[in-house]
């Protein structure tokens, strides 16, 4: 029964893979009927290309924003679904629906709400006589981007920690009261720590999503302003698709996956090491 | 002391409650901007006065601007997104049943195929996929959307997962009363399997709903786009007519929405299983 899928995988992964590895050894640019094989040349000049390094930079630039936002967002949103005593499946459901959002959607209402004449524009110009040209800012343009990133997966996190929220046993709890740890201090001294595989699998799953962004930079900014939001996937779709580099966009690609996989491995261990210290494993 | 309690449990539901409207917000937003007079559009948070002007204009037209093929596009949304993703569960459940309850030679092979795919980054993917479209004349056409999103690893994975925990002695039960495995599938493991396909189904379909990327590179002709890529092709065009942007991203938005709500009744039950 699964040998259909085997002839699948074969036309739509190993053949293609075999391509990439093939064409991420060439100079041909799509169009032109013949191309030389031109070694390790593609490589070579990725590692020096600026916009290359940029898209390298500006991964974890993105990643510094986006992680702490969203981690702490999904959170609180996990820890007030679990607080109420009634309509936790209403609330995690409405808290759930930005992730259904299309990126192009959101990137719309982001360009209106930041437009030179909109209630929030006119609010700063009038109250502090400010013009904030925020797409334009080369520090305030991913943020914008990260912050839209994280509203659509914090509902989708929170539920990652609700999940984890609900399983902690409620002795656990009342032996921290007799200890006397109560509000905060149980918080930060139980609640936290007992969440530490939730942190974990959320830590891992936006330090991916980092590596995969496209629709939110395309649309709003197209990388601007000075590379500030150039992500891998803009890079490999300008060189491969727009520039018609088909085999510099390869090895871009190649590149763009050994980097996203030991990013993710360095993460994962360093986790796993802070992990183990404090007892889990 | 119980007065208090309450009070508490009574500001905990308007925290919530201001927590989704600022969730929400960009979706009122959008909605309102959408049915606000066109002066008013982006200036005003909400309208004084509602009008459907913008989207009258977006199947109409204006002065010197050709309507675009909004409706079509919508109808090849839904389409491609729901063959693409019918295929994507109907794949996922044959190859997970049979990697959770058949034993045949080179099942081994096949979990392993599996994993390396799923720890396989798709992008190096992209270009020769591009080109294989491009040479065997799927450019242009619904299949170049479709077959190549036919399979999720995701949902293979999950299924397999899930059906582990059926039972053998169920299947083998049916087995000696001499049904095939598809009439196995189909009268003893769908029926098991309901609140799970909705979930896989609903994130198989928001995910492909919202493809950009690779509808936009696979079709050129505008008749064939996608009301995402469509979207997406008019933010620079349009720019001078945001009202008719909300009429469209509403249409792109709002049908997933109520999709999603209508089938979301044991949404949180359902997800706990995804999660884990």
């Amino acid at each position: 029964m699964a040998s259909p899928y085997l002839i699948y995988s074969i036309i739509f992964f190993l053949f293609p893979l075999c391509w990439a590895i093939y064409l991420a050894f060439t100079n041909w640019n799509l169009i032109a009927p013949d191309y030389e094989m031109v070694g390790l040349q593609n490589f070579i000049e990725a590692f020096f290309s600026k916009s290359v390094r940029a898209a390298f930079w500006v991964t974890y630039k993105f990643m510094l924003m986006f992680v702490p936002i969203v981690i702490a967002g999904s959170l609180c949103l996990a820890l007030i679904i679990h607080s109420l005593p009634k309509l936790k499946g209403l609330f995690s459901v409405g808290y759930f629906l930005p992730y259904l959002a299309s990126g192009v959607a959101s990137a719309i209402v982001v360009n209106g709400v930041l437009s030179y004449n909109s209630p929030l524009n006119t609010f700063f110009r009038h109250s502090f006589g400010l013009d904030i040209d925020w797409l334009g800012s080369p520090i305030l343009a991913p943020l914008i981007i990260a912050l839209m990133m994280a509203w659509k997966f914090m509902g989708y996190y929170a539920l990652l920690f609700l999940s984890g929220l609900e399983s902690i046993p409620k002795e656990i709890y009342e032996a921290a009261e007799i200890d006397g740890a109560v509000g905060w201090k149980r918080f930060w001294h139980v609640t936290v720590p007992m969440l530490y595989p939730s942190f974990y699998t959320v830590t891992i799953l936006a330090v991916g999503l980092m590596f995969g962004i496209f629709t939110e930079p395309y649309v709003l900014t197209g990388g601007g302003p000075d590379y500030s939001t150039h992500t891998w996937q803009l890079e490999i779709y300008n060189q491969a698709f727009e520039k018609l580099n088909a085999g510099y966009g390869t090895a871009i690609a190649i590149i763009n996956s050994v980097v996203t996989f030991a990013s993710i491995l360095v993460f994962r261990k360093v986790l796993e090491k802070w992990g183990a210290r404090h007892g889990w494993e | 002391m119980a007065g208090s309690k309450k009070l508490k449990t009574a500001l905990l539901y308007v925290l919530a409650f201001v927590v989704l409207i600022i969730m929400v917000f960009p979706y009122l937003y959008m909605i309102l901007s959408s049915l606000a007079p066109w002066e008013q559009v982006d200036r005003k948070i909400i309208p004084t006065k509602l009008t459907l002007r913008s989207y009258e204009w977006l199947f109409t037209g204006g002065d010197g601007v050709v309507p675009r093929p909004w409706l079509r596009a919508f109808f090849n949304s839904i389409f491609v997104t729901l063959s693409s993703t019918v295929l994507m569960l109907v794949t996922a459940i044959l190859v997970g049943y049979s990697l959770a309850k058949l034993k045949f030679k080179g099942s081994r092979f096949l979990n392993n195929v599996i994993l390396f795919q799923m720890f396989y980054p798709a992008v190096i993917l992209l270009i020769p996929l591009f080109l294989i479209v491009r040479y065997s004349g799927m450019y242009d056409t619904y299949w170049a959307m479709i077959l190549p999103k036919a399979v999720s690893l995701w949902a293979i994975f999950m299924y397999t997962n899930f059906f582990r925990s059926i039972p053998d002695e169920l299947i083998e039960a049916a087995k000696m009363d001499g049904a095939g495995q598809l009439t196995i599938i189909a009268r003893i493991v769908l029926p098991m399997s309901k609140s799970i396909t909705t979930i896989i189904f609903l994130f198989l379909f928001m995910e492909r709903w919202v493809e950009l990327l690779w509808d936009m590179l696979v079709v050129n002709n505008e008749k064939m786009l996608t009301l995402n890529v469509l979207l997406a092709q008019m933010f620079g065009p349009y720019g001078a007519y945001p009202g008719p942007m909300y009429a469209a991203s509403v249409l792109l938005t709002f049908p997933i929405l109520i999709l999603f709500i209508i089938f979301s009744k044991n949404f949180k039950e359902g997800m706990q299983f995804v999660l884990k």
